[in-house]
């Protein structure tokens, strides 16, 4: 059952009557959710390169020139979306008691001999991003690399120009940081 | 020699039909090769009836049960469930409830099937089969299977079974799923798939052995009472539908209905998710280095970790893999692969299927890869091992995979599906109750935990957890009477929440006072492996709630508080000051509290938290912070400190009140202490690279990394890829 931008805005923005969203969650899903949904972010962004999809609540992988990025609605750029955006964040790694606590304070503030809680800001507006909380040491997580080819060709039924090969590209970055070590 | 005639279809036997099916399966990609379905789309309406007839039985036999046992965790809290399978164990419908079970219960009656007990044991019509052996299919020997057989004009044409978690099975004490236990021995009473009763009736020698075995002997076998009527039920309605329907139709129906679920599932993937890799990690912290265990080779805190893939292909199909899972070990929270697919098929039927056709169609959409041999999810020595509670991994790890699904919804526009689950842990007891008798002393709490926000709004306060659809654990008042203790609290907690421009869930906290014990013993319950490291389940910008504990409280004065009438504890207040409220002694028990002895007037403590939050906190609506505060879901500190509101209460309307302008200064000065304190990610790299290099870090942390390094070079390899490490380092 398709629902109106106006509906699915207010959804999105949290101000929906419960009753409208227990609807949409409990009743069968809309075949046309992508598209509205990609049309009331693409009328919020001040720019104007094409959304191609969103990846999460300031982030879109966006099509500039032929090139897939992933930007801010800011406005600033973290580079191809094979690349883990993370590593083109600022990042506050909560990693000692005293910056947990600002957060978890007493009882529940995790163990920092085991436990970082990293904060990954938007350098353009300061937004917080994500936060990522792992072992000590682990490697920043790539949540999410989305088969954009597949998705638009075998699933919504119109191809992408120019596709990309679908592979995480991250260690070349991370390859290129060593290098500059040695 | 002729060979002998099978209980099957046409005179096969089960073990030709099953293997006839996964040949099928294995051709055509369809269940049982059923490549053009066609008889549920010929009469809808008819389709539709034949499934609402099973369901509608199986949800009656569910009720049946809670009318004949006798134990609060089935009449209070519905801790069961009902499945109907075909006559070789394919699911095909199954009732509300603890859902965990379904798939398993459909492989033990494989497993009975494989070992030849049409054959060897014989599965006559009215034999009652009993299973609670995890080596062969489940989760932990509390949950316990009974399994009917039905028969149709001498063809073995279907069968029901019903799990029912026990308070006693027998276990080393204290409890019913004991943490302060390692060999299988400890974990009580295992039953490999055995015929117990005939002709619908229990045999008088398993009576007895009950009897003997068990502290609470009346509670398990009013259980298997209430699970043979459920199961009774059941069969004489499906034999009325074959009557109503006719056996051909029955038998290609129930089919179709598996196959038609592998289709709308595949179907509801490509629907509502973006096909890609989604990745995640989950770690487990296993402290047992002081647990009571004579068996010395357990004694030692481990850490393992349990990386997640989850590729969403093209076809629709969710492929999840765990490839970098630390090692087994001795102590009670292995997982199986059994174990997962019966947590996955729980998880996808809440979640994805949640329409009631949910059965093996469901799984059937999707792979869960082997986990490597001897990794904490699949350990070589199972056998040997106690099992009693493989849900401290597993439902981590499942809480945290929904973030996974829940980001690919969040990515197609779903935003309101997008969500994740956080469990808990807390005690369990063993001594005397009120009346004088010795038995484990294991009591629900009311549903106690705070679910994720959802991509559209606040989590549900106190209202989901992923073992189950009921969260609602009944009367306080029924469980004082089976456990000697005194429920302190109903009251929300605050500080449990993950913070977010929607937040999670708030959770309850746990206090119980004992009360008219003696001889007792208290531990930990576990269904969480989470202490020191918080779960990674924040989304987009939103926190995952803190750290959950166990505490003990001992009062000094605690006669002198009830003879003036002063407040006991009911409720724990900011996390860094609420001991001071206490005069006596306070003692937090970590993860797994080893068994100590308690006492009358001693306050157990549940600190539950809640899972994440979504977006960033100082996006949050002013307005529902004010309407936090004011019900009590939100302090002053929060409002400032986390969600940079300026608030103020008024004294005269007895509300809170924000100060909008004060509030915006406070949020920008906010962004740009960010942008000041942030650094690029690749100096933090640096940094932590050196560290790395340095192996300075914890000891459990460089064998956590050692151990999945030992079993998987793709995790070595990757690790080192990300810190740009030498070929030839080791950590």
């Amino acid at each position: 059952m398709p629902y109106s931008k106006e509906d699915l805005r207010d959804l999105y923005d949290g101000r929906l009557p419960w009753h409208k969203t227990f609807e949409i969650m409990s009743k069968p899903k809309d075949d046309d959710r992508f598209d509205k949904y990609v049309e009331i972010l693409q009328e919020r962004v001040p720019w104007l390169e094409r959304i191609l999809l969103p990846l999460g609540e300031h982030l879109y992988v966006v099509d500039k020139a032929g090139e897939r990025i992933v930007k801010c609605d800011c406005g600033h750029e973290f580079g191809d979306w094979r690349q883990n955006w993370k590593l083109n964040a600022l990042i506050f790694a909560r990693d000692d008691t005293e910056k947990l606590e600002e957060i978890y304070p007493g009882l529940k503030c995790p163990d920092p001999n085991l436990c970082e809680v990293r904060e990954f800001y938007c350098p353009g507006c300061g937004s917080l991003l994500k936060v990522e909380a792992v072992p000590v040491g682990y490697p920043i997580i790539f949540d999410a690399l989305p088969d954009l080819d597949s998705f638009y060709r075998e699933w919504l039924g119109r191809p992408l120009p120019d596709e990309k090969e679908f592979r995480d590209m991250t260690y070349q970055v991370t390859r290129e940081w060593g290098r500059d070590i040695a | 020699m002729s060979e002998r005639k099978g209980i099957g279809e046409g005179g096969k036997t089960l073990k030709q039909m099953m293997e006839e099916n996964e040949r099928l399966y294995r051709e055509t990609g369809c269940y049982a090769g059923i490549t053009e379905p066609y008889l549920l789309k010929e009469d809808p309406v008819k389709s539709e009836l034949f499934h609402s007839r099973i369901m509608a039985s199986l949800m009656a036999g569910r009720e049946t049960t809670r009318m004949i046992s006798a134990s609060p965790f089935v009449r209070e809290v519905a801790e069961l469930c009902l499945g109907f399978y075909t006559a070789d164990g394919a699911s095909i419908a199954q009732s509300t409830g603890i859902q965990a079970h379904i798939m398993p219960m459909g492989e033990c009656i494989q497993w009975m099937i494989k070992q030849n007990y049409e054959q060897d044991v014989g599965i006559n019509e009215g034999d009652l089969f009993i299973a609670n052996d995890p080596v062969i299919a489940g989760m932990h020997p509390a949950d316990v299977y009974d399994m009917l057989p039905i028969f149709w004009e001498g063809e073995l044409v279907g069968w029901v079974c019903t799990v029912i978690m026990e308070m006693d099975i027998g276990a080393v004490s204290p409890g019913c799923m004991p943490t302060a236990n390692a060999e299988r021995g400890s974990d009580g009473l295992r039953f490999c798939c055995e015929k117990w009763g005939a002709n619908d009736l229990l045999r008088r020698d398993f009576e007895l052995k009950i009897e003997l075995s068990l502290d609470m002997a009346d509670m398990f076998l009013l259980n298997r009472k209430g699970a043979i009527a459920a199961n009774i039920r059941v069969r004489e309605e499906v034999k009325n539908i074959i009557r109503e329907f006719g056996l051909d139709y029955y038998k290609r129906a129930t089919r179709e209905l598996i196959e038609e679920e592998r289709r709308n599932q595949l179907a509801r993937v490509r629907q509502r998710t973006v096909p890609g890799r989604y990745r995640d990690v989950v770690p487990v912290e296993l402290n047992m280095a002081k647990q009571p265990i004579s068996w010395l080779p357990a004694n030692q805190d481990t850490i393992r970790l349990i990386p997640i893939q989850t590729d969403i292909l093209p076809s629709g199909r969710l492929v999840l893999d765990f490839e970098g899972t630390g090692e087994w070990g001795w102590h009670p929270f292995n997982g199986t692969p059994t174990g997962l697919r019966g947590c996955f098929s729980t998880v996808l039927t809440q979640t994805i299927s949640y329409d009631g056709r949910s059965n093996l169609g469901t799984l059937l959409a999707c792979e869960i890869k082997e986990p490597a041999v001897d990794s904490l999810l699949n350990p070589s020595e199972i056998k040997r091992l106690a099992t009693a509670d493989p849900w401290a991994a597993i439902f981590d790890l499942f809480g945290l995979w929904q973030s996974m699904l829940g980001i690919a919804y969040y990515l197609r526009g779903f935003r309101e599906e997008t969500f994740n689950w956080r469990s808990g842990a807390g005690w369990q007891m063993a001594g005397y109750d009120a009346l004088g008798t010795k038995r484990p002393l294991l009591a629900a709490e009311t549903g106690a935990f705070g679910p994720g926000a959802t991509g559209v709004g606040d989590g549900c306060d106190c209202g989901g957890w992923i073992a189950t659809q009921l969260v609602d654990m009944g009367n306080a008042e029924v469980w004082e009477l089976f456990v000697p203790q005194l429920e302190m609290t109903r009251r929300f907690e605050p500080y449990s929440t993950g913070y977010g421009k929607f937040r999670s869930g708030v959770a309850l906290a746990s206090v119980m006072m004992l009360h008219r014990i003696t001889q007792t013993v208290a531990s930990g319950a576990i269904g969480t492996a989470s202490d020191g490291i918080i779960p990674n389940l924040g989304q987009f910008g939103g926190y995952p709630g803190g750290k959950r504990n166990t505490l003990l409280v001992r009062y000094d004065n605690l006669q002198e508080l009830i003879e003036n009438r002063q407040p006991l504890l009911h409720e724990l207040g900011h996390p860094a000051e609420w001991k001071d409220r206490i005069q006596g002694q306070v003692t937090n028990m970590g993860l797994i509290p080893p068994p100590i002895p308690v006492y009358d007037g001693d306050v157990l403590v549940t600190d539950t938290t809640s899972a994440g939050g979504l977006g960033d906190p100082i996006e949050r609506e002013p307005r529902r912070i004010k309407a936090d505060l004011d019900e009590g879901f939100a302090t002053d500190w929060m409002a400032r400190n986390i969600y940079c509101v300026d608030v103020i209460f008024n004294e005269m309307t007895e509300e809170w009140q924000i100060d909008e302008a004060a509030t915006s200064k406070l949020r920008e000065a906010k962004r740009k202490e960010r942008l000041s304190r942030g650094v690029p990610v690749e100096q933090w790299w640096q940094k932590s690279r050196q560290r790395l290099m340095d192996r300075n870090l914890d000891g459990k942390i460089l064998e956590m990394y050692q151990s999945s390094m030992r079993l998987s070079e793709a995790f070595t390899q990757e690790f080192k890829d990300f810190w740009a490490l030498p070929d030839d380092f080791n950590l």
